[in-house]
């Protein structure tokens, strides 16, 4: 089943004098349970074709389709609401919220969708354990390595059971330890929850993992290719 | 984790800045309501001094003597018409009042002063002048006598201080000579025994008396018993002569009133000024000043007199005062508005600082599912919990002072004092107690707040989330 669907897309950007191709012509899928990075140079489009996917920024021409939803058709308000129940977002930079902590991270967007506070606390419990963080529910990020922050922000990215997770850079600032940690983590939830995963990045670590690599170079896709590495 | 929550939390994150931010609203409002208070409680301080010992809250007058307020102004009053003017619920008294101009002499001295006739009977119930007769006085002989007396070496400090100061109770003298409540019991009966001042005031029924400002009597060099020549112009151009046993001394609260002050009975200031049955003006006393009742009784007793006479509240009575207060009142507001610009910009530079700082912070909110609304609530409510912080500690703060100012007014000494009477104001500024004006300043304080939280509000609205993302 497909959860996202790229169809034909563009993304040019206008800054002052220069008009910036930034995603060209892309035409892609992605199934329910992929575990799937995007690479290639600087500049080849990868973190645009993210927040295309993500509903954070429209495309210029072509569609994007995820769980059904077109998403030029949505308001932005409505792009908002959509990315809450539909899209997990891990930031390269971790982002957790300073104030507050581990669990309170894990459960903000649970509170913003107004889950029961039982159920949002049972649902932090088992994600906190899930990325190995059962004796840090406390601690604020401050407190946290930046391993155990980016493995917050999976635990919060993956709590309101969205249909997909998009991680942008996820391993970028951290050490090998943590880096191996974390996708293991990400490896574990993909094939028990079969939870999808699209990355973006320029680590070999990822790219090692992945089941499907997807290359972009000046916005377009040059290679898809599906791999034999099995989780 | 509910938005208020997280607004408390996010408050504190940066603790100094906001200590530093909530601190700059709680200065401002400090001493804009402590300025504030002490300029209005002055004001008050003015109005009611010279409603109380002058004008009255309404006058009943000849048309045409406000303009011109000559005896040839003056008025027969109707005593059907006092009779009406009394039956109105709000009016106490109608106290009759003669005044005008003559040359007081004493000795080889001489000044212009005002004559007031007025009955001392009936008087009491529009002004009060009996209660501010002289009852001690700092002469220099007394201060001298008083300092041989082995007194605190404080008390003797302030004796020299308020050397040449008439106090009209004990409870003035002990407050402003700074007696302590153990020395009174001690000092008090040397204070009666050396500085009481002799006197008292004007009675119904008898002639040839005065009571005069202690201003004045200073200036003549007379104590009461000592005689006073008034000299002048009577109605019609005749001439008013009359010789006059200083009665008592009374301590007007206005300098230049107390400089010029003579009051006689009424009868004897017809007598003087050859005007039997006339009167200048009559005070109405009323029972509720409060605004809105005054101006409806101003309108009924209005409705009463007709064009014959006019009803005068003390606003238009004391208009060139009200005037000087309006004038002092506007480089006030211009002091205190300098005051919020400078928080302005201190609030201000807070809320571009966080704008800027926590960009990337609410890229990640919106991208996550928190909607702009919301998060411009939240931040709002950072803001204004930021300035309430300020708010109720300046307002908190301000009170021990306003109430002290209240309950012990400020009083200058030395040039300071002597610049405030060459102005024609006593030497006194008490505080006004919070009324609305404690409401304005914070209406003020959150009006500003509001144009901040405006600001960033639009910023998260036109927030671009990828471009905060790239922060």
């Amino acid at each position: 089943m497909k959860v996202v669907e790229i169809n034909d897309v563009y993304k040019t950007y206008h800054d002052t004098e220069v008009e910036v191709r930034a995603v060209s012509g892309v035409t892609l899928g992605f199934e329910k349970g992929d575990f799937a990075v995007i690479v290639g140079p600087s500049g080849s489009g990868k973190t645009t074709l993210l927040n295309l996917i993500g509903g954070l920024d429209q495309p210029t021409a072509g569609e994007i389709l995820v769980a059904g939803h077109r998403l030029s058709e949505l308001k932005p308000s409505e792009l908002i609401d959509f990315r809450m129940e539909h899209v997990g977002f891990v930031f390269q930079s971790y982002n957790l919220i300073p104030v507050l902590t581990a669990a309170e991270n894990v459960g903000f967007i649970m509170s913003l969708q107004k889950w029961p506070k039982e159920k949002r606390i049972a649902r932090t419990g088992e994600l906190l354990d899930a990325v190995g963080l059962s004796d840090r529910h406390n601690s604020r990020p401050s407190q946290l390595s930046g391993g155990q922050q980016q493995r917050v922000a999976v635990a919060r990215a993956l709590a309101p059971r969205p249909e997909f997770i998009l991680a942008d850079e996820p391993t970028a600032n951290l050490d090998s330890k943590s880096a191996e940690t974390l996708l293991d983590i990400m490896e574990k939830l993909n094939r028990e929850e079969e939870m999808t995963f699209i990355f973006s990045t320029h680590d070999v670590r990822v790219m090692k993992r992945a089941r499907r690599v997807i290359t972009l170079e000046d916005g377009k896709v040059v290679s898809d290719v599906r791999t034999n590495h099995t989780s | 984790m509910k938005d208020r929550q997280l607004a408390w939390r996010n408050l504190w994150r940066n603790r100094k800045r906001t200590l530093i931010t909530a601190a700059s609203v709680f200065f401002a409002v400090f001493f804009a309501l402590v300025m504030r208070s002490f300029q209005l409680g002055t004001y008050d301080k003015m109005y009611s001094d010279v409603i109380q010992s002058y004008s009255g809250y309404l006058q009943l007058q000849n048309p045409a003597y406000l303009d011109e307020p000559t005896l040839d102004n003056g008025f027969t009053a109707d005593p059907d018409l006092v009779s009406r003017i009394e039956q109105d619920p709000n009016v106490e008294a109608v106290v009759p009042r003669m005044e005008s101009f003559a040359l007081a002499a004493a000795g080889n001295r001489t000044q212009g002063v005002m004559v007031i006739g007025m009955d001392p009977g009936n008087d009491n119930k529009a002004l009060n002048i009996r209660n501010r007769m002289v009852r001690f006085k700092l002469t220099p002989m007394a201060v001298e006598a008083l300092k041989s007396e082995n007194l605190p070496g404080r008390l003797s400090k302030n004796l020299d201080l308020f050397t040449g100061e008439a106090f009209t109770d004990t409870d003035d003298l002990v407050t402003i000579l700074g007696i302590s409540e153990r020395d009174s019991s001690a000092i008090l009966p040397l204070v009666r025994k050396h500085a009481s001042f002799p006197g008292e005031y004007l009675m119904g029924g008898e002639t040839g008396f005065a009571v005069i400002g202690n201003g004045l009597s200073d200036y003549l060099g007379t104590v009461p018993g000592d005689t006073l020549v008034l000299m002048g112009q009577g109605w019609h151009g005749t001439s008013a002569a009359g010789l006059y046993v200083i009665r008592g001394v009374v301590n007007m609260p206005n300098p230049e009133l107390d400089n010029r002050f003579v009051c006689l009975t009424l009868d004897d200031a017809r007598l003087l000024y050859g005007a039997p049955g006339m009167v200048t003006s009559s005070i109405i006393g009323i029972r509720d000043a409060s605004e809105k009742e005054l101006a409806a009784t101003q309108a009924r007793l209005s409705a009463i007199t007709g064009k014959e006479l006019s009803v005068r509240n003390w606003k238009e009575m004391n208009a060139l005062l009200l005037n000087q207060m309006e004038a002092d009142n506007r480089s006030g507001a211009i002091m205190i508005g300098i005051l919020y610009l400078v928080i302005a910009f201190g609030v201000f530079g807070t809320v571009l600082m966080m704008m800027a700082e926590r960009r990337r912070e609410f890229g990640m909110l919106v991208s996550i599912g928190m909607r702009k609304g919301r998060l411009a609530a939240m931040v709002g409510l950072e803001m204004l919990l930021m300035g309430v912080i300020g708010i109720i500690a300046g307002v908190i703060a301000s009170l021990p002072i306003v109430f002290l100012g209240h309950a012990k007014p400020l009083r200058f000494t030395g040039e300071m004092a002597r610049m405030y009477e060459d102005y024609g104001f006593d030497p006194v500024m008490p505080t006004l107690l919070p009324d609305t004006f404690y409401l304005w300043q914070v209406v003020v304080v959150l009006l500003i707040l509001a144009v901040a939280i405006a600001f960033s509000v639009r910023k998260i609205f036109k927030l671009n989330v990828i471009n905060a993302l790239r922060a």
